[in-house]
């Protein structure tokens, strides 16, 4: 079932577990966020006890690793709080020690955590999507640029962005006496650390120091508040769009069906184009190769007009 | 390439079993705690329905619109959940 709903979670109140998965160093420890029951896919708080160590190596998945607290050493570069990392799939980061320890935030997006040890890249790993961003002293808070916009008083900074999805990794903050009196979903699932600050939705109460969610799409959030100020950490796994409403009853089947409707209205073409029986397997030409769809019995096509056929059980290549 | 194939290991399917059972009691706990705040949870939704009556729903950014009270829905029978 992919992610559960996990909100509010205050990780604060739960203990440290040791980490026992192959391939990380000892005075490892850890705590879960949430999880992906189908994949292992999580997010986790971490705490790498001084003097940890791991050689050089890569995870089987996409990882993004934040620091909270204390430094990590990389290679021959000291990284401290603020620090983010995005690790491709493959790619093999330099050895990684914490000579005082370190408490960080890591995600693993596509699988269970995992490490091995290798001093080279794995084939297939995208080196070029490696990034490192002092996310504290190296970038700038701007206003949010979501049409509609968050009230004045909450700020990003993006660390990444994805391309092809549009989801994305940013550092925000509530300035102190923050308010926004609107209920708000999405069509993306959200996630969030609060690093520093409490505040506070309708649905759900306060958030303090060391909360957590993980929501998926369509689940209604907000009214907003912060009386003292906020920061935090957030990520979306497509495209964030504010739909707000004031109606606190809905449910995420008639957000969802609301969702659709706008879209109607907003981009009739498309809408009326992708509703029509064998249009449901639209291939975007800049990612030829990537159709991310179930297969079945839905009669679609390729971009290449061959459209009412279906993939059925993979055939055997005849040997000549 | 998002995820390197792999087989997963004994270890890791054991870590993931126990990940997955600790995380169904998380889930539960917060449930109950959330069932707990409903009669709270309804005082602030109150104390919504009436500012945006008279401060304003925030349309998009600082744009405010007042709601007319013939607007403000009705809470519906069916059971009311936070947490899905």
């Amino acid at each position: 079932m992919a992610r559960p709903h996990i909100e509010p979670f205050v990780e604060t109140d739960v203990a440290w577990k040791k980490m026992t998965l192959p391939g990380f160093g000892r005075g490892m420890r850890y705590k879960i966020l949430s999880l992906d029951t189908d994949t292992g896919a999580c997010s986790m708080k971490v705490m790498l006890e001084p003097g940890y160590r791991q050689p050089p190596g890569m995870s089987y998945s996409e990882m993004e690793l934040f620091v909270l607290s204390g430094s990590v050493t990389v290679g021959d570069q000291v990284h401290g709080p603020g620090f983010y990392f995005f690790v491709p799939a493959g790619v093999a980061m330099p050895a990684l020690s914490a000579p005082r320890g370190a408490q960080l935030l890591m995600f693993y997006n596509y699988g269970e955590p995992s490490f091995v040890e290798s001093d080279s890249d794995h084939a297939g790993a995208e080196r070029h999507r490696y990034s490192v961003v002092n996310s504290y002293e190296g970038m700038s808070w701007t206003s949010t640029n979501f049409y509609p916009a968050t009230a004045p008083g909450c700020l990003v900074k993006v660390l990444r962005f994805d391309q092809r999805t549009q989801a994305f990794t940013f550092l925000y903050c509530m300035t102190a006496n923050f308010w926004q009196d609107n209920i708000s979903y999405h069509d993306c699932a959200e996630e969030s650390y609060h690093i520093w600050g409490t505040s506070w939705m309708m649905q759900f109460g306060d958030l303090p120091t060391g909360g957590y969610f993980w929501r998926p799409p369509y689940i209604n959030h907000g009214a907003f508040a912060c009386k003292y100020g906020t920061l935090a950490l957030g990520r979306t796994d497509s495209q964030l769009y504010n739909h707000f409403h004031f109606n606190p009853w809905t449910t995420p089947e008639e957000n969802l069906e609301r969702a659709a409707s706008r879209m109607q209205h907003w981009k009739p073409d498309l809408y009326k184009w992708v509703a029509t029986g064998d249009h449901n397997h639209p291939v975007d030409f800049e990612y030829p190769g990537d159709h991310g769809h179930a297969h079945g019995d839905v009669p679609h096509h390729h971009g290449d007009h061959n459209v009412a056929h279906s993939h059925g059980p993979k055939r055997r290549r005849m040997r000549k | 390439m998002k995820l390197i194939r792999h087989k997963r290991s004994r270890e890791a399917e054991r870590w993931l079993k126990q990940e997955i059972r600790e995380q169904k009691t998380r889930y539960r706990k917060i449930v109950a705690e959330q069932d707990a705040l409903a009669p709270q949870r309804e005082k602030w939704i109150a104390a919504f329905l009436e500012r945006i009556q008279t401060r304003g729903f925030n349309v998009h950014a600082d744009m405010l619109r007042k709601i007319p009270v013939e607007e403000i829905p009705q809470k519906p029978r069916r059971r009311f959940k936070v947490v899905f």
